[in-house]
């Protein structure tokens, strides 16, 4: 195997400036999900049969269909739903916010439900309405339970986010693929590209281990 | 102070209480015991209402309960409880524990509440534990902070489910104590116990439930000495 990065050196840094893109969408995104992944939660857990059925069907439709078209319908489809064209962006921060969210609300219910449910009688009895005591007693602890699960959670967006150049967004994988139509060597931008996503998991996962052993700390 | 009149609760098809009636004054400290399965933690869940009863209605005071209009957070501010398994809170410290649903709930300033908490812990005797986490209690002392949290309240009713039931038995006496102390403050309690010593000195009345119903009730020296049920007398057998 012959590996040439004297060719593509001179625009290593171009594909680097990715780096950033990439990190807002993840970034955003994440937010965008952990969010609504609460909201949707409490929905799950709620004893209003409904409301079940509305969260339900929402994580459904974002599990069943792949994250590459509902990113195309959002950005493509988006003159049609909202009447105007939305930029790449905004359609990148919504599809992985709202594909995200799918994800951490099932994370999230299964934090919540594996909270002792003496938490939640022991709040009650001390005449804590429902959403303090979710907000103060069982959301603190659930979310500590599930950690590890949302630290997979980002680093699977990070990964995933790669698709966002699907709609020209000029994030990693796409300027590492521009690189390769320039250069006519597409193998080594794209290795390159790859080494930049391993470093980026990399140092997420020592991260969530630090935050992890600082948590088991105060067990 | 409290009335309860034909109570009923059922799980699905099973009938665990099978109306219950009877009245508790201010100030008076009932025993409530008898044998497994019998209804006890379900009578006494049905006076805070975490369990909702199935017929039959619970006074507190001149509020009817068990009536759907009442506000039954506000009945709870004034009915502290205490688990067998504690239910601290574990990511917040001792204090914090005491302090969140007095702040919370009663809007009292942080000033108040945590003034507040020192006091009651000083009275159960965890004044050096104010910042330590529940993890690094012993299972008394755990006990005796889960009492002091419900005091916090203020309540005016204290329920007890076999608060020593989970406890080395090294530890039993120390929680027993803080509950001695609390009734001769002339607190209402409420406890579901299976320490008959316990309930001989301290208790006013003694309830004995079988099967959902209450078969006995009567002073704990008549009830102790002189049991009238065949089915009471069966039971001190068992466990005296
Ligand atoms: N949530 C529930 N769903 C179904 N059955 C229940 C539930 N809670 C209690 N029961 C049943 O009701 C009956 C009475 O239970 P309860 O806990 O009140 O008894 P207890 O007198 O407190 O017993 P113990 O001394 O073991 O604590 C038992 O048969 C129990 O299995
Ligand atoms: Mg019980």
């Amino acid at each position: 195997m012959n590996l040439d990065f004297e060719t593509i050196r001179p625009s290593l840094p171009y594909i680097m400036e990715g780096i950033p893109t990439t990190l807002k969408v993840v970034a955003v995104a994440a937010v965008i999900g952990f969010i609504l992944g609460i909201l949707l939660s409490i929905l799950k857990i709620s004893r209003i049969k409904p409301l079940n059925w509305i969260a339900d069907f929402y994580t459904s439709i974002f599990r069943g269909t792949p994250l590459v078209l509902q990113l195309m319908l959002i950005y493509f489809g988006s003159p049609q739903i909202l009447g105007i064209q939305i930029e790449a962006f905004q359609a990148a921060f919504l599809a992985f916010g709202l594909n995200s969210a799918a994800y951490i609300s099932e994370i999230i219910r299964g934090g919540i439900l594996a909270v002792d449910k003496g938490q939640r009688e022991a709040a009650l009895a001390l005449g804590v309405p429902y959403s303090s005591m979710m907000l103060n007693i069982i959301l603190p602890q659930a979310i500590k339970n599930i950690l590890p699960s949302l630290v997979n959670e980002l680093i699977s967006l990070t990964k995933e986010s790669a698709v966002v150049t699907i709609i020209g967004l000029g994030d990693i994988m796409r300027r590492s693929y521009i690189v390769g139509g320039e250069t006519y060597k597409f193998f080594e931008p794209i290795l390159f590209a790859g080494l930049i996503y391993y470093v980026m998991v990399m140092v997420l996962t020592i991260l969530g281990k630090v935050i992890e052993r600082r948590m088991r700390r105060s067990d | 102070m409290i009335k309860i009149d034909k109570l009923k609760k059922n799980y699905g098809k099973l009938e665990v209480l099978k109306g219950i009636s009877t009245e508790i004054g201010q100030g008076e400290v009932l025993a409530i015991i008898g044998p497994s399965g019998s209804g006890k933690s379900t009578f006494l869940r049905c006076i805070n209402m975490l369990e909702t009863p199935t017929d039959g209605q619970i006074w507190f005071k001149d509020q009817i309960i068990t009536e759907k209009k009442t506000n039954i957070m506000k009945v709870r501010e004034n009915v502290g409880m205490v688990f067998q398994h504690f239910h601290l809170f574990p990511h917040k410290t001792v204090l914090e524990n005491l302090t969140y649903a007095p702040m919370k709930v009663k809007k009292l300033s942080k000033a108040e509440a945590v003034n507040q908490a020192r006091e009651l812990l000083k009275k159960v005797g965890l004044a050096d534990k104010e910042s330590s986490y529940p993890n690094r209690l012993s299972g008394g002392q755990k006990q005796r902070v889960a009492i002091a949290r419900a005091l916090a309240m203020n309540p005016e009713v204290m329920l007890f489910d076999e608060p020593t039931s989970a406890l080395d038995p090294e530890m039993v006496k120390e929680v027993l104590d803080v509950m001695k102390s609390l009734a001769h403050t002339g607190m209402t309690m409420l406890i579901v116990t299976h320490e008959m010593g316990f309930a001989k000195e301290v208790a006013d009345r003694v309830l004995f439930l079988d099967e959902g119903l209450l078969v006995e009730e009567s002073a704990p020296e008549e009830f102790f000495s002189n049991p009238k049920s065949q089915r009471a007398k069966d039971f001190l057998e068992k466990v005296l």
